[in-house]
């Protein structure tokens, strides 16, 4: 160097830069090494995940329909207007609350709390701001993009129920799958995650695997705000099975007009096939609109709305058909007429049995409502003889009433196939000392009770039924449900394809029909008592059909004392029946709450329901149509109390 | 005059020269996969052309004379720096007031060619023939050189800029006979004191929550705030691993960059989009060609005919050096980040063009070794 002195030994200096620059260099070699080749695939990982989205697309469910192909219960699409969690990054949730709230008339109290919530979540991938948003609302969001870039329109089913509470009951509801319900281990097994829409009751829920969709998804690229830039790959849903069920809609509206206009708007109509178990209707009333499950309930008037349903002392929420118990009253006579002649209790040719005007066990004097002398079987049943009925209890025992119960499975759920079915109270040992603690022994009084359908019998309207149309049918129980079809759902073959399937019990093990042996004698013995009933003036005359002959059998349930109250702890009034009593086609069971004797009120609420069948199968006019009244009202009704006893001495 | 231009064109640094415009070309086909949509890479094709230009003007003139006439240089980028501060004509982007409008062009960062000056002030007082150690009165009076420009760019709120006026001065004393205790002492006390003053910044929060944050993430990228202020050096992590070996499998539409994710792509970010794009391999090549150029400029300033030669190629070496350190480092996140571009690569005209002189000054100096 020209310049060099010996002062500074610039050439070694000049060496210190030289290595200074080559370390600064190796250490950034170093350090790609580490990010590019150590770390590598855990960083694309990573950058892999923050631009690739999966937006799930919703699978509609299946249909239901009735029998005649008649939706009871669709889906239809509403828009929600959503906050996407991405594109939230540091802005400050609660500064839209006042912009939002005012654009879109959501309350503003609602969304604080919502947003409340959300925020103590780690994890979210939207936040709801409004539910089925008018083209109004989508047309602001729309408008106001720039500003509001974290908004989005989302499309999403909402099930459909019918107006007006209409078969409520049988369809169930879906809703959002609760927290609680997360935890547990039968919905996790499943596979369900927070936000999915699940049936929670009724047909919905029973079939929920069927009726379910199998959701889609998109695979999108989106940018560093979230918003999509280019789609990867889309897998369609799978709607879910359309469902024909047995239900006949007419019917259905008939049965649910009867109890709106039944004296206490309370109570139970059901209608099966008698040969077959498929349910043709079941309305329970009160009832309430399943549409708030689906929809309303994520708002707090829905919330309050449930909570005022939860309170309701005349439990609209409950399914009375199938989680009600009710004495059966008189028409407990009929199986214990039949298992009385089966056990040799009484015989065909000597069924005569004193009625005596009631019994005296110990120093008790239970009554009948009448004195019939000593009738056979067959009065004792038109005319609904409780005389008669005590002495043939005391013949048989207690154990020979337990053995008529077990034989109809009168102790047994009846395997319908919607959820929360309860089990009948019958009359046993055990029960006694569960109810009479002091007094735990069972006595011959605690037989006679037994034996005409009170105290110790309490059961749901369904079992009762179930096994009237087991002897309807001469011995075949069969399991009440409400499955015709569920439709394939894909290609025959291809992996996703969900085939046809009817009706199967849910309990497999379960004998479908159960086979009761009852002689054809005796059978017919019974029916011509519950013929007699309807069409040889028995306590349910006033429905009587000219060549469609029911058969039936009215009952009273005793709610504080049988006959003894007026007011609104007055007694249930029970009708049993089916038609045509030799050849059934149609059974029916009403029950209406609280409206006293089971002749005045609840076999004329079944003959509505009879002529509507009438006109669809026999397209005539019924005969005999009585003008009876809409509403009976329990006002004006002339001393109800004493009716049953009337009528019964006029037909002696 | 003949014989000059026979003898410039055979002493000219060819290698030097196609280096640099090596990596332009490669930074500008990384400009155009960062921004696709964008005329970013156009603009850097044009200024590539107004650089090399530059680059032959200067390098074909006696660098002796330029630096004769630096003071004259060295004011004029004072006023050019003082005119950034004017507002209208300066134009504030991202808080900083440092560029200047110019009609048809757009604007341009005066902090880059100041940076040349400033340079050849410097080898222009530390450039006399010289025996002995520095003086305190030389060391301040390099100080106070450089303290000029600094202080207006500090005024424009350009920290990053500042930054690399440093190891100008420093590698000019360095250079110039400064007392190898002094040398010493002061890296000592660097390393002591750095992180003493950094606790007693944030405990008297002079050093803002957002400057800890930055640096919080290069402790800890992976628990840092990753959408807040480490959200750049995190995705810009995100982006070099993903690269791999040879490159991120994703298409270009795809890409951290087009999707947005990475910031400022095309300038601060370049390096992160060809680590992204080329993999480790490609990167290890960027590395090695800046080493080499590098290298070819120290070579040229160890046969510089005289002291002021080597003094202005060895500020340029220390200013690149110190500059593609820092950019590279903040891609990488092991620095925090520092709007700096990066020489050569980077969007960005001023730069390019200030660095295309700077080299034709390396030029000049090495095609005048032999005349005297």
């Amino acid at each position: 160097m020209k310049f060099e002195d010996s002062s500074q030994n610039l050439r070694g200096r000049l060496w210190i830069v030289q290595i200074f620059v080559v370390l600064l260099l190796a250490v950034l070699g170093v350090r790609l090494y580490y990010l590019q080749l150590v770390r590598g695939k855990h960083y694309a990982e990573i950058a892999q995940n923050q631009r690739i989205r999966l937006l799930p697309i919703t699978a509609p469910r299946g249909v239901i329909f009735d029998r005649e192909g008649r939706p009871l219960v669709d889906s239809r699409p509403i828009f929600n207007v959503i906050l996407s969690r991405e594109d939230l990054k540091g802005r400050n949730l609660f500064s839209l609350v006042k912009p939002l709230s005012e654009a879109l008339a959501v309350d503003a109290d609602t969304l604080r709390d919502r947003f409340d919530q959300i925020s103590s979540q780690p994890a979210f991938e939207s936040i709801l701001v409004k539910q089925d948003v008018s083209p109004g609302d989508i047309a602001w969001v729309e408008a106001h993009e720039l500003e509001f870039p974290e908004l989005r329109v989302e499309q999403q089913p909402q099930r459909r129920y019918p107006a007006d509470g209409l078969l409520a009951h049988v369809l169930g509801y879906v809703s959002e799958i609760g927290a609680e319900q997360l935890k547990q281990a039968s919905y996790k097994e499943r596979g369900f995650k927070p936000g999915d829409v699940i049936g929670q009751s009724g047909l919905e829920q029973t079939y929920d695997e069927y009726l379910r969709g199998r959701d889609g998804y998109r695979k999108v690229v989106v940018d560093s705000r979230g918003r999509i830039q280019d789609e990867i790959e889309t897998v369609p849903a799978q709607s879910g099975q359309d469902l024909i069920t047995t239900i006949d809609l007419d019917l259905q509206i008939a049965a649910e007009e009867q109890l709106r206009n039944s004296a206490t708007k309370r109570g139970v109509i059901v209608v099966m096939n008698p040969n077959n178990g498929e349910v043709l209707a079941l309305a329970s009333a009160p009832t309430f609109d399943p549409n708030l499950f689906s929809g309303r309930i994520s708002t707090k008037e829905g919330r309050a709305e449930y909570a005022a349903l939860l309170a309701d002392p005349e439990t609209p929420l409950l399914n009375r058909a199938v989680q009600s118990r009710y004495p059966p009253g008189s028409t407990w006579k009929i199986p214990m007429a039949i298992a009385g002649l089966q056990q040799g209790a009484i015989t065909l040719d000597q069924s005569n049995i004193v009625c005596g005007g009631g019994i005296t066990v110990g120093n008790k004097f239970t009554r009948c409502m009448g004195n019939h002398g000593s009738p056979d079987v067959k009065t004792a049943i038109t005319h609904s003889c409780d005389g008669y009925f005590y002495r043939l209890g005391l013949k048989m025992g207690l154990d020979g009433i337990m053995a008529m119960v077990d034989e109809f499975d009168l102790n047994k759920r009846t395997g319908i196939d919607i959820p929360n079915e309860v089990v009948s109270w019958t009359p046993s040992r055990e029960f006694k000392r569960r109810m009479q603690p002091r007094s735990p022994e069972w006595s011959d009084i605690d037989t006679v009770y037994s034996s005409f359908g009170q105290v110790y019998d309490v059961i749901t309207p369904i079992a009762l039924l179930r096994s009237i149309n087991g002897i309807a049918v001469g011995g075949k129980l069969y399991i009440p449900h409400f499955v015709k079809e569920f439709k394939p759902v894909g290609e025959p073959g291809a992996s996703d394809y969900r085939p046809s399937r009817g009706f199967e019990p849910l309990d497999a093990a379960r004998p479908n029909p159960k086979i009761v042996p009852i002689p054809e004698d005796i059978q017919h013995k019974v029916v011509e008592g519950m013929w007699s009933v309807v069409n040889a003036g028995g306590t349910g005359a006033r429905i009587k059909m000219a060549g469609f002959d029911i058969a039936g059998k009215t009952g009273t349930a005793q709610v504080v004392g049988l006959g003894k109250d007026v007011g609104k702890n007055k007694d249930h009034s029970w009708f049993v029946s089916y038609a045509p009593a030799y050849k059934p086609e149609i059974a029916l069971v009403a029950i209406i709450e609280n409206s006293g004797f089971g002749g005045h009120h609840a076999a004329p609420a079944v003959r509505q329901v009879y002529d509507v069948y009438y006109r669809k199968t026999r397209h005539e006019e019924p005969p005999g149509a009585l003008p009876i009244a809409k509403t009976p009202k329990p006002e004006n009704n002339n001393a109800p109390k004493e009716r049953p006893e009337t009528q019964i001495a006029q037909n002696q | 005059m003949a014989r000059i231009q026979k003898r410039g064109l055979r002493d000219f640094d060819w290698l030097l020269a196609f280096l640099a415009i090596g990596i332009v070309a490669f930074g500008t086909v990384q400009i155009r996969y960062a921004q696709p949509t964008e005329g970013y890479w156009v603009k850097q094709l044009i200024g590539l052309g107004i650089a090399i230009i530059a680059m032959l003007a200067v390098a074909f003139t006696d660098y002796r004379k330029l630096i004769n006439i630096a003071p004259a240089f060295y004011i004029f980028g004072l006023v050019l720096l003082v005119i950034v501060l004017i507002p209208g004509i300066g134009l504030k982007i991202n808080g900083q007031r440092a560029w200047i409008k110019v009609p048809g062009i757009g604007q341009f960062q005066p902090s880059e060619f100041v940076k040349v000056t400033t340079a050849m002030m410097l080898a222009r007082y530390f450039g006399r023939h010289r025996v002995g150690t520095l003086t305190i009165q030389e060391i301040a009076i390099g100080g106070l050189i450089l303290a000029l420009p600094i202080a207006l760019i500090l005024l424009e709120h350009d920290v990053g800029s500042v930054l690399t006026y440093l190891p100008i001065l420093i590698i000019v004393l360095f250079l110039s006979a400064i007392r190898i205790r002094y040398v010493v002492a002061a890296a000592v006390l660097g390393i002591v004191l750095l992180p003493f003053a950094y606790w007693v910044g944030v405990k008297t929060q002079l050093v803002k929550n957002y400057q800890q944050e930055r640096i919080n993430v290069i402790l800890d990228p992976e628990k840092a705030d990753r959408r807040g202020f480490g959200y750049n050096t995190w995705q810009s992590i995100l982006t070099v691993g993903e690269g791999g070996l040879l490159g991120a499998d994703t298409s270009s539409a795809h890409s951290q960059s087009s999707l947005k994710f990475l910031p400022e792509p095309h300038t601060d970010f370049i390096f992160a989009v060809t680590a992204g794009n080329s993999g480790f391999v490609g990167c290890i090549l960027v590395l090695l060609a800046y080493g080499i150029l590098l290298f070819r400029l120290i070579a040229g300033a160890r046969r510089a005919p005289d002291r002021m030669g080597m003094l202005v190629i060895m500020a340029i070496v220390g200013g690149l050096t110190f500059q593609i350190f820092i950019n590279i480092g903040m891609e990488l996140g092991i620095l925090p980040v520092i709007g700096v571009p990066l020489p050569l690569m980077s969007a960005g005209l001023a730069s390019l063009i200030a660095t295309f002189i700077a080299i034709g000054f390396a030029i000049s100096v090495q095609l005048r070794r032999f005349v005297n």
